[in-house]
């Protein structure tokens, strides 16, 4: 089975910012955004667990049949879920963080943002 | 968990067996105390032998070995096993007989011994212990064979002495006794079969390792291990050798040929099922959640690939969920406290187990999941198999088989009833119309409803919106709607809160069929209408998935927006309404049926229109036009063009109405009250760009002027009534407020745009009416002071007038209100207001005067006609003297409309001084000359403790002065000492030293006045209260205005309290005596007396120092003795040698007893001596008088 992962970068207050659905799939009989529901659904523990651990990289806090949620979780609280790991993105999180122009909070809309992660993806996945 | 067996779901019970003696009690009382037992035994309680006997014959099973030798097993475990165990196969027999079967008669003697033979025969096969009691029921002695029958039936039995029991039920501690016994022997028995049985079985498995062949009889011995190891409560083994069994089915998977490949891999996953549902019902038992948890995800791992055929995949779904379920079931009823929980996520290093994991809820919702999975294979299935009916007839004659997990074919000849394997074919057959049967969706339903609620007890909310989210989707699948709509709103909730765009757009995609579908239009056209507005499009228009399955919404892109607002737009711009394609649920909007939505600030609607009003000024008079703008803003994909636009205030009358000038003017608008303002720009409402209008408004009506809502009417019976928001306070588009579009003000102008505000205040009408507060100067303390207040209209008439007169501390800081000085106590009201006094100087009626209080009043003012004016006067009395804020504030309607009026308010304040009018002083004197010794007075006390001392019944005198502080001239009618007590004319004499004052006398600023009075005390007495002095005067107006109404001022009193003070009895008192003047060289007499009061014998010594202008004879110094209650007189002749006011000689007295000393003051001892004799004819008097006054200096 190929590997899907959908990417989500989540600000503090539970609003997602970026969402990107990455790999290559197979037409799977899921309803419609299954990805999203359950990386929303997996917020419940990453909340309860952002505050008791120190670690910043949450490894497959979640599961779901054969998906796995994973969460790195940045020093400001702002939650990155993903479906599957992919590590570099973050780098490029902290590259637009550093865009004097980007809003915190407000939505990644770069597409150049956008490119990186899905090529990063192809190479990871 | 409820489709097992009983006997699988709980843990085994050891079983014995008792049999004989059943007419008596003892069957029952043996039972129930062995399954009160810790742990507990169950009894099979059999009347007589033969009953034993036949249950034991029966069993269908021929030795173990025969057949495991010869043919391969046809089955792993077979079905009636272990309840055969559980209810048929007793581990002891416990055979009763009564002590006089047993030590009776040889004939009943041997009748045991035969029932004894026919027993051990029986359970002899079966390796069953066996146990003999005897019961002692008769109390008849048996002694001389008692021994000898115990041994012979102890030989009979071939049991050990402590096997045969006696057992006595004749009182209840022997009987307590005998059941005690019984158990722990029972026990120990029991113990020992299970064990032989289950040693003996290992051996076999130990035997048959090697033999591949036979791994079906070794998983059937491992089972058979496991459960006796379960009798004995011995778990370790238990779970050992069900793991065992459970490895080598995990085996056989590949090897196995015995059966049909479908078939075959249907009974191996069964018993892998029943095999982990014993492990984990033992893990948990023992509480190890951890393991169970672990070991719950392998065998999930190791069964979820093997899908099997094709054509049955259902069955593996099927299968895959209740392992799901049973283990959700098994959690939820495991007692391991929940706290643990989030100790034991971090505990696990090596395979993380999420949080999650450790819920019923989560093994819920993939029972529901993989439930889901099996309902579509089956319909893929049935869609693919033959005929219905045919799979009906086939089904029939299909039965569960010996062996668990297998099905056989039953064929009827006649009575006889044979089986036959079954085909794979067959089998699919049968279980396809089996599936049939049951409704997936309810159990679905169920799980998931089991999943949420177990969520919402942990407070997952997000995860139980997950669930909801499914279970309403099932819902609409069964086209159960009000359940999907509710689930539906309130998953839809829960994500518009947390902007999860996406997933609000599949939520309302639901929502939406379900109102379409219910022919709801309200709901079908918000929904649609959020749908349209909500930010799904940006940077997820590129959709690589675009094969994905979408729900009823279609994919969130903005080309779906705008199907979705085109759709609702033309549904309401239609005149007629919109037949739905579909069904027979025709969603319209008519005359008949207008629609009307309401957006207030929380509503999600705000996306759609968004009003914003502001007026350009937050101060408006009358009448006086201002400029309002109002702006609306909308995300919908489209443009919409708005027909009319109804702005709606809080005064009505200034609602407008704003038209689109190029639509044709629609006929329901005509109701005249409504100003309309034709717009000859379009209104279009372009998608996130501010529509902006600005109007002029008045108003007539003081007050608030707020803009309550904007009423979009976008197609004949299509409106959107609109809250209206102050932009200032506006808050951000809830979904938009992070997306990536451009701001924009509501306003044009940006400083309106932050501060603007929806609603205006518009002032009263200026006030045509003066009112006068007429004071002059400070106000006396005492006085009742007089405020002229005139209220004088310059254009206005003044209907239902009215006053309100408040005084208010300067000092105290703020104002306070009538009800706060009410509460507060009455001393503190040194400012009183006393009265109002009406125009024409008669108090003012009760009907006038609403209200007074100390510092407030309320006084009604007639109807006054432009240029009228009506007076009264404040009367005001300070108690203290002190600042004062007095509020006059005059409110009236200037029109005669009691109920619609608008008060018009004037306010005047002024600040009035309060001053103390007169000062009064005091001072104590003593007579002239005359000096009495008071003791208290050389006591060296401190001055501020000290009272006035008064000498008794000498004559001393009190002066009071009283002086005008103020700024006007005083009256002054009397000055008086007023004694309070009765008695004062025996404790102390006070009298008036002058004439009384003939009138009032003038008393101008800073003038002072003085009175003399006499004091004799006549008691000792260390506090004398003095009394007070009263002061009666009154402000002076003049001679003039003595007609005027200060005629009728009254005097007011001003009281001065007098300290108190000490009367004592002096024991000497020295006076000096000379003459009032003397004449240059002329001879007088200079006398000293001195007065012994006491009753003692005084000796006093005295000094005498020469003077430079007197000549003086006499003893300078000396030593006399003065005699009790006598005079001393010391008499000197002294001639004067100069003229003019001079010094005489300086005497000294000093008391040797007091040690006083006396020594006459410089103006006491002067004398004014004149250089010849003058003429005193007349002036005798004045001298006196010219020295009285030099004394009162």
């Amino acid at each position: 089975m190929a590997t899907t992962a959908c990417f989500i970068i989540v600000s503090r207050n539970e609003i997602p910012i970026y969402e990107a659905e990455v790999g290559s799939a197979v037409k799977r009989e899921d309803a419609a955004q299954l990805h999203q529901f359950i990386l929303h659904a997996a917020l419940d523990i990453v909340q309860d667990l952002a505050w008791t651990t120190s670690a910043m990289f949450l490894k497959a806090i979640d599961r779901f049949n054969d998906l796995v949620v994973s969460v790195y979780v940045t020093a400001g609280h702002i939650l990155r879920t993903s479906t599957q790991i992919n590590a570099m993105t973050f780098l490029l999180f902290i590259f637009s963080l550093l865009n004097p122009l980007y809003l915190p909070g407000s939505r990644i809309t770069s597409s150049h943002f956008d490119t990186k992660v899905r090529a990063l993806a192809r190479k990871y996945l | 968990m409820e489709e097992y067996p009983e006997e699988w779901r709980t843990p085994p019970v050891c079983l014995i067996s008792v049999v004989g003696l059943a007419e008596h009690e003892h069957h029952r009382l043996i039972s129930t105390h062995l399954l009160s037992e810790q742990p507990p035994t169950n009894t099979l309680a059999l009347p007589d032998l033969s009953k034993l006997l036949h249950l034991l014959s029966k069993k269908p099973k021929q030795p173990l070995d025969a057949t495991s030798s010869s043919s391969p097993a046809a089955g792993i475990l077979k079905r009636d096993w272990l309840i055969k165990h559980r209810t048929r196969v007793p581990s002891v027999v416990a055979a009763l007989f009564s002590s006089d079967q047993v030590y009776g008669d040889p004939a009943q003697w041997l009748q045991v011994c035969s029932d004894l033979d026919l027993l051990k025969a029986a359970i002899k096969p079966r390796n069953i212990k066996l146990v003999v009691i005897v019961v002692n029921d008769t109390l008849s002695d048996h002694n001389d064979v008692y021994e000898e029958r115990f041994i012979a039936l102890r030989k009979r039995a071939e049991l050990d002495s402590k096997y045969i029991l006696t057992f006595n039920p004749n009182t209840a501690s022997d009987l307590q006794i005998s059941l005690n016994r019984l158990a722990s022997i029972f026990g120990e028995l029991s113990l020992a079969y299970y064990r032989d049985e289950g040693r003996r079985i290992k051996t076999r498995v130990e035997k048959k390792t090697l033999n591949v062949n036979s791994i079906d009889l070794n998983i059937r011995y491992c089972f058979k291990v496991a459960v006796y190891a379960e009798f004995r409560r011995d778990w370790v083994e238990a779970l050992r050798f069900y793991e065992d069994a459970y490895h080598m089915l995990r085996e056989m998977i590949g090897t196995s040929t015995r059966l049909p490949p479908i078939q075959r891999l249907v009974e191996i996953k069964t018993i892998a099922e029943l095999l982990h549902f014993k492990i984990s019902t033992v893990l948990l038992h023992g509480g190890k959640l951890k393991e169970a948890i672990t070991w719950f995800h392998q065998h999930n791992a190791s069964y979820k690939k093997l899908v099997g055929a094709p054509e049955v995949v259902f069955l593996h779904w099927e299968w895959l969920s209740r392992q799901f379920l049973v283990f959700a079931e098994l959690l939820d009823t495991s007692s391991v406290p929940a706290q643990s929980i989030s100790s034991l996520v971090l505990a696990t290093a090596d395979r993380p187990l999420t949080e999650s994991e450790f819920h019923p809820s989560y093994y819920y919702q993939l029972a529901a999941h993989y439930l889901k999975e099996k309902r579509s294979s089956l319909e893929i299935a049935l869609s693919m198999s033959e005929s219905a009916s045919e799979l009906d007839s086939s089904a029939d004659s299909v039965a569960p088989s010996v062996y668990i997990g297998q099905f056989d074919r039953l064929l009827e000849q006649g009575d006889t009833v044979s089986k036959q394997p079954l085909t794979d074919e067959d089998y699919t057959r049968y279980v396809i119309a089996e599936g049939k049967r049951f409704q997936d969706t309810y159990e679905i339903l169920g799980l998931l409803k089991k999943s949420c609620e177990s969520y919402g007890n942990h407070k997952a909310r997000r995860m139980g919106s997950f669930c909801g989210f499914q279970m309403a989707v099932e819902y609409f699948a069964l086209d159960d709607f009000n359940n999907a709509k509710q689930l539906f709103d309130g998953v839809a909730n829960q994500y518009r809160q947390e902007g999860w765009v996406t997933l609000l757009w599949e939520v309302l995609g639901y929502l939406r069929e379900c109102s379409r579908k219910q022919g709801i239009v309200r709901d079908f056209v918000e929904y649609s209408l959020e749908m349209a507005a909500l930010p799904v499009s940006s940077g997820t228009d590129v959709q690589p998935f675009s094969f994905k399955e979408c729900g009823p919404a279609g994919p969130p892109t903005l080309s779906q927006r705008e199907i979705i607002h085109k759709e609702v737009f033309e549904l309401v711009s239609r005149e007629v309404g919109l037949a739905s394609v579909e069904d027979n649920n025709c969603i319209k909007i008519s005359r008949d049926n207008p629609l009307h939505l309401e957006v207030d600030l929380v509503s999600p609607l705000r996306l759609v229109i968004l009003a914003s009003v502001a007026f350009h000024e937050q101060i408006i008079k009358p009448g006086v036009s201002t400029l309002i703008t109002v702006s609306l803003l909308s995300q919908l994909p489209l443009t919409v063009e708005i027909n009319q636009l109804e702005i709606q205030f809080n005064q009505s009358e200034c609602n407008f109405v704003i038209i689109n000038a190029q639509r044709p003017l629609l006929a329901a608008t005509n109701d005249g009250l409504q100003v309309h303002r034709a717009e000859s720009t379009p209104l279009i409402l372009i998608t996130n760009r501010w529509l902006r209008l600005t109007y002029e408004i008045k108003s007539e009506q003081s007050g608030k002027l707020e803009c309550i809502s904007v009423v979009a009417k976008m197609g004949p019976h299509f409106t959107i009534c609109c809250r209206a928001e102050s932009p200032a306070s506006m808050e951000d588009l809830p979904l938009w407020k992070f997306e990536d579009r451009v701001e924009t003000f509501p306003t044009k102008d940006p400083a309106l745009a932050f501060s603007g505000q929806k609603a205006t205040h518009v002032e009263e009408p200026d006030p045509q009416v003066d009112v006068d507060l007429g004071v002059s100067g400070p106000a006396l303390v005492g006085e009742s002071f007089m405020i002229p207040v005139t209220v004088a209209s310059r254009g206005h008439d003044i209907y239902s007038g009215e006053l309100k007169i408040n005084l208010v501390d300067v000092k105290g800081g703020g104002l306070f209100s009538p009800r706060e000085t009410e509460a507060s106590s009455m001393e503190s009201h040194h400012v009183e207001l006393l009265g109002i006094v009406g125009p024409e100087e008669e108090e003012l009626g009760p009907g006038e005067i609403e209200k007074i209080q100390q510092s407030f009043g309320l006084v009604s003012i007639p109807f006054l006609k432009s240029g009228e004016s009506w007076s009264c006067k404040l009367e005001i009395k300070w108690h203290r003297p002190k600042p004062v804020m007095l509020f006059v504030s005059l409110g009236y309607s200037p029109l005669n409309n009691e109920s619609t009026a608008q008060k018009v308010h004037v306010h005047k304040s002024l600040q009035i001084e309060g001053m103390a009018a007169i000062a009064v002083g005091h001072r104590f004197m003593l007579p002239f000359r005359r000096d009495p010794l008071l003791l208290s007075r050389i006591k060296p006390v401190s001055d501020s403790e000290q009272l006035a001392s008064l000498p008794l019944n000498e004559t001393s005198l009190l002066i009071v002065s009283a002086k005008n502080c103020t700024e006007v001239s005083l009256q002054l009618q009397s000055v008086a000492i007023d004694n309070e007590d009765g008695d004062s004319e025996r404790v102390c004499s006070v009298q008036h030293g002058g004439e009384n004052l003939s009138g009032p006398s003038l008393l101008m600023p800073g003038e002072e006045f003085k009175k003399v009075f006499t004091i004799v005390p006549k008691v000792e007495s260390s506090k004398l209260g003095l009394g007070t002095v009263c002061l009666r005067w009154r402000r002076d107006c003049g001679i003039d205005d003595h007609s005027g109404s200060c005629k009728t001022e009254a005097w007011v009193v001003t009281k001065h309290k007098l300290p108190d003070v000490e009367v004592e009895l002096s024991p000497l008192v020295v006076s000096l005596e000379c003459p009032p003047y003397a004449v240059l060289g002329e001879p007088f007499t200079y006398m000293i007396k001195i007065w012994n009061q006491t009753k003692l014998l005084q000796e006093v010594k005295f000094c005498v120092a020469d003077a430079q202008s007197f000549v003086l004879s006499g003893v300078h110094n000396d030593t006399v003795f003065v005699l009790p209650k006598s005079k001393h007189i010391l008499c000197y002749k002294v001639v004067p040698l100069g003229s003019g006011l001079l010094q005489l000689p300086k005497v000294t007295v000093t008391s040797v007893r007091y040690s006083a000393e006396f020594q006459a003051s410089n103006t006491a001892s002067t004398v004014f001596v004149f250089p010849s004799k003058p003429d005193f004819k007349v002036a005798a008097d004045v001298g006196k008088r010219e020295m009285e006054s030099i004394a009162s200096e």
